[in-house]
């Protein structure tokens, strides 16, 4: 049972943004903003609220206009279709399942506006419940559901469509945390079924990181980064994203060929990569779970070597969380699988230690 | 765990403290009850006495089981009667039909002048229902400005054409008196409807027209219901509008039963015709809320 559309991968994205701006009375929601999403793919919009995520969304599923910018769906200019005459389906944060219909008739409500006849509304609407594992709820009414279910039928009834566009806004929003990561699994799992483009909108770093093949990180109507999450992750280039995606440590310093003198005079080592073409002030970070504690003068530590004292040792079960003061720097976080390594109690000097190759730089 | 279950009290204090917690439903409910005890179920019994009694005001009355007393609803008075759900109905019709659209526009359009909007639908309440309806003998009156208005664009072909004293005053009036009743329930359940509901039909293929029929209609439906109800049910027993903007010829059944317990004088018939008339209403609304769906009702 496949009830994804035909996708075609002939090359051409499945949607493409060119040069968007969306301005409303008193201020601009999304900025020149050039997009590409392949087809197949699951796309995640990230980033805080107001950063203009939903806006663009709302835009590729016609429910607003941009003010400048062509919108293409697989080749074809939807810019100022209305919704019901584009090839996109919609799962809404609400649901927006209608209350007065069984969840059937919620499932082929798209299918009976496209007059396909009852004898195919049937069969695609079992297939997809299927698909969302829910057969045999189709007599119920949604509000007999609970939330994880109701968000499974929003789910099927924009798939029984065959959209080749999916656009999920906050879906997971409504749901408790152990429900929310269930979700993620079974929505990527739906996808990878169905295979028909997903964009997903959140302002939840870990759900877009589970679920997405990129991400694009938002921030005041732009897209600051954009890439596969471990890409991202791992350099997230400026400091935004740096700090919106997971935590980090950012320290000030200079550059000259690979090497960094940070404040206060200690030197570290950047890979040749991660130096091209930059030079002078510069931020470098390093994530806090690449950072491994040392006793002073051991000379097994890596070669990007901090000094500093220990402020604070939360046990949190799979890892420790340590805050590292240096004189010079500020506090560190760090952070320490459980394994072997020795325990660092409070006010102990100790040396926080790094790989070259994990060190980033942030444009400032 | 901490128990869910309420705890079996096992003092005596906590004892008599469950009991009065659940006396306390029944005690805010007495007064009510009382009241409709006293101002509707005695009345109601004595009406239905007053009923089957025969006899007049000097002779006294005296209850001989007179059945027939009913039937003359359906007999002498089957004008009345039919008239009554006619304007009734007619006037429910026309209320629907402008008050959906103005409950539509204050709900969907109205904006940040929606509370205004519905102040402006209850002002007419300001004004002593007796005195609207005399307004309306001038608005409509025979060389007033609609009637002439009408003349001259040929809507009333007659040059004697009137409005007053037509069952087209009653309807007009009675429209007017029962809009806001009509207005404000629709209102309520246009404002509940969640707009995503919209977008999502616009999203799943409905146009703006297929989305209204759909999804907001139906959602709307508990306000059409208690509108109807509201605007019918006191419209079929209404006698001002039809004493003030009609004529003998538009008597309703409200006027037969206000003239035979003020000016006949005739007790049981009067008791006889408002108990048939009130039994016609609850089996007319019986029917019609079950035709529609009782549970767009519930819901």
């Amino acid at each position: 049972m496949r009830p994804g559309p035909v996708t075609t991968n002939d090359g051409v994205p499945a949607v493409e943004l060119d040069s968007i701006t969306k301005r409303f009375v008193d201020f601009t929601a999304v900025e020149d903003l050039n997009l590409q999403i392949d087809d197949g793919h699951f796309f995640a919009l990230l980033g805080p609220s107001g950063c203009g995520k939903t806006t663009t969304l709302r835009m590729i599923g016609g429910f607003e206009e941009p003010t400048s910018g062509v919108i293409r769906l697989h080749g074809e200019d939807v810019t100022g279709l209305k919704p019901y005459r584009r090839p996109v389906n919609t799962v809404f944060q609400s649901y927006a399942l209608f209350p007065h219909l069984t969840i059937f008739e919620n499932i082929a409500f798209g299918l009976r506006r496209q007059g396909v006849d009852d004898a195919d509304v049937t069969k695609r609407v079992g297939d997809v419940l299927e698909l969302v594992q829910l057969t045999g709820r189709d007599r119920q009414r949604p509000r007999q559901l609970s939330g994880g279910q109701q968000q499974r039928v929003a789910v099927a009834r924009a798939l029984v469509n065959h959209p080749r566009v999916l656009l999920l806004d906050e879906p997971l929003g409504a749901l408790d945390l152990k429900l929310r990561k269930e979700m993620q699994i079974e929505l990527k799992r739906i996808q990878q079924e169905v295979g028909v483009t997903f964009i997903h909108v959140t302002h939840d770093q870990e759900e877009a990181m589970t679920m997405a093949d990129t991400i694009a990180v938002m921030h005041g109507g732009r897209i600051e980064r954009m890439g596969r999450p471990t890409e991202i992750y791992e350099d997230p280039k400026t400091e935004f994203v740096a700090g919106f995606l997971g935590a980090s440590n950012l320290m000030g310093g200079r550059l000259e060929g690979n090497r960094v003198g940070l404040v206060g005079g200690t030197v570290v080592h950047l890979t040749t990569a991660a130096a091209a073409n930059q030079a002078g002030a510069v931020n470098i970070g390093v994530r806090p779970e690449k950072i491994r504690l040392h006793a002073p003068n051991d000379e097994t530590a890596a070669p990007n070597r901090l000094a500093g004292k220990v402020t604070d040792a939360s046990f949190i079960g799979v890892s420790t969380h340590y805050r590292i003061m240096n004189p010079d720097l500020g506090e560190l976080a760090v952070v320490v699988q459980n394994l072997d390594d020795r325990r660092f109690a409070l006010g102990e000097d100790v040396v926080a230690a790094w790989q070259p190759e994990h060190t980033f730089v942030v444009s400032q | 765990m901490t128990a869910i279950a309420a705890p079996t009290p096992v003092n005596p204090i906590a004892l008599a403290a469950a009991r009065r917690r659940r006396r306390v439903p029944y005690l805010l409910l007495l007064p009510g009850l009382l009241y409709l005890f006293v101002f509707y179920l005695i009345p109601l019994i004595s009406l239905g006495r007053m009923a089957l009694q025969s006899g007049n005001l000097q002779a006294g009355y005296e209850l001989t089981w007179e059945w027939e007393n009913f039937l003359q609803v359906f007999t002498t008075y089957r004008p009345q009667l039919l008239r009554s759900l006619g304007y009734s109905i007619g006037a429910t019709l026309i209320t629907l039909a402008l008050g959906y659209p103005l409950a539509y526009a204050i709900a969907f359009r109205g904006g940040r002048w929606k509370n205004l909007l519905l102040v402006l639908l209850l002002m007419p309440f300001l004004v002593p229902f007796l005195l609207r309806t005399l307004a309306w003998r001038i608005i409509l009156a025979d060389q007033g400005l609609v009637v002439e208005t009408l003349k001259t664009i040929g809507f009333l072909p007659d040059a004697n054409g009137r409005l007053l004293a037509t069952g087209w005053a009653v309807i007009a009036g009675l429209v007017y008196a029962f809009l806001p009743f009509m207005t404000l329930p629709i209102y309520v359940a246009l404002e509940k409807i969640d707009r995503s509901l919209l977008e999502a039909s616009g999203d799943l293929y409905a146009t703006p027209a297929t989305a209204f029929f759909k999804v907001t209609w139906p959602l709307s439906l508990t306000g059409v219901i208690s509108g109807t109800l509201l605007t019918a049910i006191p419209a079929a027993g209404d006698y001002i509008n039809s004493q003030l903007l009609g004529s003998p010829a538009q008597t309703m059944m409200g006027n037969v039963v206000e003239s035979k317990f003020l000016s006949i004088i005739d007790y049981p018939s009067a008791a006889s015709i408002s108990l048939t008339l009130m039994l016609a209403i609850v089996v007319a609304v019986v029917l019609y809320v079950r035709s529609v769906g009782s549970e767009e009702l519930i819901a």
